[in-house]
């Protein structure tokens, strides 16, 4: 059975981009930062995860500002090509897709009444390809492919804080019960605290910033309970997209195990922090197999499927 | 909250992107996001004035563009992510763009704001081009 073997959270700020296209990642501005990402790289090497869903929000690239903006849209292509988001098209590769689980993810959802957008095509903007690029760098190919979700972060309303935990649970729960045998990553992106626009421009909070990150792994369910008003104040009109980092931990199991954090302030205007969280019934067993960890994957499946049914 | 605004010309705290926002700043976003394409970024470049009116911009919203006055721009409902891709077009650094909604200095918007530690002054990194978050 496939298996969900853990959640990474990720700033997903473009600057991250631009500095590694204009060859900067070891200028001293920004090395402390890129070389706080190693332990997580090398994680990633030896975990080495056959598909990575990929929470983010669209900057205006398709899904935000124009004709329509969802909530909730999951891609199920093929593949997804980096899009033009005004500085041209980046010299990245284009990422393939898992479109076979991506309907699997959307059947789940609808019948939990999750009812997302079904998105055939998308281009995806640095919300998806900076993520890429500090867990996984430059490779001619990514050894990886991509479901990416697609949460309006924008233009309000956005969704509830609760509503992306409770989508999370569905989501890790259609990962669990995928009959396929990949070994799966969820990738919560955005924030940390920044705001870009208004007169509190510039606002960073590091100390809610380091709270956060204990919190998610540890308490999610109280940061799950805030409002979206609260993730405003808190982080900044542009942090509150930290949310989006609840769809991550919702579709991991109640205990995790923090295995690297990194937090660096600022980048560019932004509190900068990553986590990788490992899912405590495979802790310990990435790049091995654990029994424990196929018995708890049956069992899921199997109540799932019942279910379902 | 604090993105309640104490009056129309005030530029609040947390501007959220609200319904009057989205309404009131379609226009100059929609002319922004089509930045996206190049063709587009020619013809902006080529005839700006030209090219806020095929996008149907207020009187305002196109002096605020014309006169990169993002504080402006944002009071007319502008969206960061939208008037950001202006500056593809006409490099403007995003942090320069924060410093001018609080209306300070840029330097001192690094230091005292973000706390960033800044090369000596006229030095070519401090103006160094950064890209939004």
């Amino acid at each position: 059975m496939a298996r969900l073997i853990a959640g990474l959270g990720t700033s997903h700020i473009p600057s991250i981009g631009v500095a590694l296209d204009a060859g900067k990642r070891d200028d001293p501005e920004w090395k402390p930062f890129f070389d706080g990402y190693e332990p997580a790289r090398d994680w990633i090497a030896d975990a080495a995860p056959d598909v990575a869903v990929v929470i983010y929000n669209d900057h205006g690239l398709e899904l935000s500002f124009q004709r329509t903006v969802p909530t909730f849209a999951v891609g199920a292509a093929d593949r997804y090509a980096p899009g033009d988001e005004g500085w041209g098209v980046r010299d990245i590769p284009a990422f393939d897709g898992a479109p076979d689980f991506s309907w699997h993810l959307i059947d789940m959802l609808v019948e939990e009444e999750f009812d997302p957008t079904i998105c055939h095509e998308l281009d995806v903007d640095h919300g998806v390809q900076v993520p890429l690029e500090l867990f996984w760098g430059r490779p001619d190919a990514w050894p990886v492919r991509i479901v990416p979700i697609a949460v309006n972060m924008l233009c309000f309303p956005i969704p509830k804080p609760g509503r992306c935990f409770r989508f999370g649970k569905v989501l890790g729960e259609a990962i669990r019960n995928w009959p396929g045998d990949e070994k799966f990553v969820v990738i919560g992106t955005g924030g940390l605290s920044h705001q870009l626009q208004g007169a509190r421009a510039g606002f960073n909070a590091p100390e809610a910033d380091r709270a956060f990150l204990r919190d998610i792994a540890e308490r999610p369910e109280t940061l799950a309970a805030l409002s979206r008003e609260d993730f405003v104040e808190r982080f900044g009109s542009e942090g509150a997209e930290l949310i989006m980092w609840l769809v991550m931990r919702g579709a991991l199991d109640d205990a995790v195990r923090t295995v690297h954090a990194h937090y660096h302030v600022p980048v560019s205007m932004t509190g900068a922090g990553m986590i990788v969280m490992e899912n405590e019934t495979v802790a310990g067993a990435s790049g091995g197999e654990r029994a424990s960890a196929e018995a708890a994957g049956s069992v899921q499946a199997g109540r799932a499927s019942a279910r379902t049914a | 909250m604090t993105h309640e605004r104490d009056s129309d010309d005030d530029l609040p705290q947390v501007p959220l992107f609200d319904r009057e926002h989205q309404r009131r700043g379609r226009a100059m976003n929609m002319m922004a996001m089509s930045l996206n394409r190049k063709v587009n970024r020619v013809l902006f470049k080529r005839d700006e004035l030209a090219y806020l009116e095929r996008y149907g911009l207020s009187e305002e919203q196109k002096r605020a563009v014309v006169n990169r006055d993002w504080r402006e721009m944002v009071r007319l409902g502008g969206n960061l992510f939208c008037i950001l891709k202006i500056t593809a077009v006409d490099p403007y650094p995003i942090t320069k763009i924060g410093a001018d909604q609080r209306g300070m200095d840029h330097d001192d918007f690094l230091r005292n704001i973000l706390g960033k530690r800044l090369p000596a002054p006229g030095s070519e990194k401090a103006a160094d081009q950064e890209m939004g978050a």
